[in-house]
């Protein structure tokens, strides 16, 4: 069946090889990791130096002057983002919990449920699929000002919605049909309603895939930039990429850089965080191979 | 997808038992425990549930994505204004993309883009998912490391290249002035050539985690043994690259190139933050033509009509991506 044999392919390599050179293969290891973390690390750093100090020739002197300046300025200076980086994270949870929850019904739905025009719901996931966003802007702005759903949170989130929801609905589908029905039939022997079998007998065994479609979708609306920077024009609605740009191409005096890479820092925070509890989940959905890139 | 429910329930299901158990059904709407009208009210129940199961997912994306897909053909075949009353103008919209000097500039730049940096995400990312993908010591935080880039993502790193490649200051010319490879003033953005390339290594720098997590969930279904006869067979490690694993990669492979391939065709965030699309208009790609096309030049039937063209190309592409997903191996 289906989870068996999901179960035997997720299974790795047997047990760990004692293979010789293990030490040498370490060693390469942290070698090419650090090609990949040091550049993030090293702007971690810089993100302590005063502004004066990044914009200046470099020497090992501006090291000496670390502090938490730069994010002293973003978060209470006079134009601080405070509000921009509540706003994205108010949209990047907005759109998880709402992804999670519509997709995982969909799923459920699809997965469990016998029903008259299921395919052809189906196909409108699977259009909707490959659809990419980047080309529906112009209809898109027409439409959500039309709806009154410009420079609106709401809109941005159930905009991101719409995009993260066939990949969730395809990932929750694949779960439920590899939920044995031995157990839904036992949860309808027991008296159980349709939700309470999904709430109480199902919630354990699906919640990897409720799992990976979170993460998907958070990882794609917190810091999502051209979608915000068509429908939100208002300072107060902007989320933080579309406000760091706003830093970066200030024509009216100078860039302040200390700001750009301290509020880069910022945005990096939750997508390490989130992806490195969750990061197994990440893999569930690269194998299910519905990703965009 | 072996072993749905559909499978298993049998095909008696049909339109005229299921309108006949309505009346069948007990008062209170549970089922009866007996003979053939027990499956028959569940199943009048059972599409119910489930049209109201995924009714919320398809309304959503049917307003958000299918709609906007129609109503762009729709005012691609106009002249529609800003404010005001609009006419259709047939494929006239479409015509004017082949004299639109800048929109096909664009067309170009993406194309040459995407053949720079497609090839390379590839091997680095082949060679790093054979690196990472036994379960030697190490193995998983190598790969969780090769992976932050991707998962930083594109608009943040953007903003970091964008300061680290200024003149004078950027780390990435105070590196490269330390190893004797350029001059601390190199001016990246102010050279179509130079940006391209430093867009082009930030990409491929980001981009190749992700093959390699796509290559190495394909390598680890590959049966251990297949490796262990060609070891007896005395086979070298390209060999066995070239002869097992590549082979019966074929699916996770042809996946990861469209992955890429359609994520180039839709790059964005880098050239508008990094270069602004300059110098002049050399590094503007297909998106942020249509981006600028509405957003400045407010055009919107010209815009529309590069979106559908865009549409039908990437549709295609990720149509085929479903079309390999289905056929499956490894």
């Amino acid at each position: 069946m289906a989870t068996h044999s999901l179960a035997a392919r997720a299974q790795p390599a047997p047990g760990p090889r004692r293979r010789p050179g293990t030490s040498l293969y370490f060693a390469a290891g942290l070698l090419v990791s650090a090609v990949f973390v040091l550049p993030l690390a090293w702007e971690v750093l810089r993100s302590f130096q005063p502004a004066s100090a990044i914009t200046s020739p470099p020497s090992l002197k501006s090291f000496s002057h670390l502090g938490l300046g730069n994010y002293r300025q973003l978060l209470t200076g006079q134009d601080d983002i405070v509000r921009n980086v509540v706003n994205s994270l108010i949209v990047a949870v907005a759109t998880s919990l709402l992804t999670s929850v519509v997709a995982t019904l969909a799923g459920y739905g699809f997965g469990r449920f016998r029903f008259r025009g299921s395919g052809a719901a189906f196909a409108v996931v699977l259009v909707g699929f490959m659809v990419p966003f980047q080309a529906v802007l112009t209809p898109l702005f027409l439409e959500m000002h039309y709806l009154h759903l410009l420079n609106s949170l709401i809109g941005l989130a159930l905009f991101y919605t719409a995009f993260n929801l066939p990949f969730g609905v395809y990932v929750m589908r694949n779960t439920f049909l590899q939920v044995p029905q031995e157990l839904v039939d036992a949860a309808k022997v027991d008296g159980a309603s349709t939700m309470s079998t999904l709430t109480r007998v199902l919630r354990a065994i699906v919640m990897p895939g409720i799992a990976t479609t979170f993460l998907y979708a958070f990882l794609f609306s917190w810091t999502e930039f051209l979608g915000a920077l068509t429908f939100v024009t208002n300072g107060s609605t902007y989320t933080l990429p579309v406000a760091l740009s706003n830093v970066e191409t200030n024509t009216y005096g100078s860039v302040n850089y200390g700001y750009l890479v301290a509020g880069a820092v910022i945005a990096m925070i939750p997508c390490v965080v989130v992806y490195v509890a969750l990061q197994r989940y990440y893999v569930r959905g690269l194998v299910s191979g519905a990703v965009k890139g | 997808m072996a072993g749905g429910p559909r499978s298993e329930r049998g095909q008696s299901h049909d339109m005229t038992l299921t309108a006949r158990a309505e009346h069948v059904d007990s008062p209170a709407g549970r089922p009866v425990a007996r003979g053939s009208s027990r499956h028959t009210s569940r199943s009048v129940r059972e599409e119910r549930t489930g049209l109201a199961l995924v009714a919320p997912a398809i309304a959503i994306v049917a307003v958000f994505v299918l709609f906007p897909l129609g109503f762009c053909v729709y005012i691609s075949l106009t002249n529609w204004p800003l404010v005001g009353p609009y006419h259709f103008v047939g494929l006239a919209n479409y015509r004017a993309l082949v004299h639109d000097s800048t929109f096909l500039q664009s067309v170009t730049f993406t194309l040459k883009y995407t053949g720079i940096v497609t090839l390379p995400i590839l091997v680095i990312g082949y060679l790093l998912a054979v690196f990472v993908r036994g379960n030697r010591f190490g193995a998983t935080l190598f790969r969780t490391c090769i992976f932050l880039p991707f998962i930083v993502g594109i608009t943040t790193l953007s903003f970091l290249a964008e300061v680290e490649l200024q003149p004078g200051f950027g780390s990435v010319n105070v590196l490269l002035s330390k190893l004797h490879l350029a001059s601390l003033q190199t001016v990246w953005v102010q050279n179509s050539t130079l940006a391209l390339v430093a867009i082009s290594v930030l990409v491929v720098w980001l981009a190749s985690g992700l093959t390699m997590m796509l290559l190495m969930a394909g390598m680890q279904g590959i049966p251990d043994e297949l490796y262990e006869s060609a070891n007896v067979d005395g086979a070298s490690w390209w060999e066995k690259e070239r002869f097992v694993t590549i082979p019966l990669l074929r699916r996770s492979i042809a996946l990861s190139l469209i992955i890429s391939v359609v994520g180039s065709f839709l790059a964005f965030n880098q050239f508008f933050i990094i270069t602004d699309g300059g110098p002049g208009t050399s590094t503007v790609s297909v998106v942020m033509e249509i981006y600028e096309t509405f957003n400045t030049a407010m055009r919107v039937g010209g815009a529309s009509a590069m979106a559908v063209v865009l549409v039908v190309v990437v549709g295609l592409i990720t149509f085929v991506q479903f079309k390999v997903l289905r056929g499956g191996d490894a």
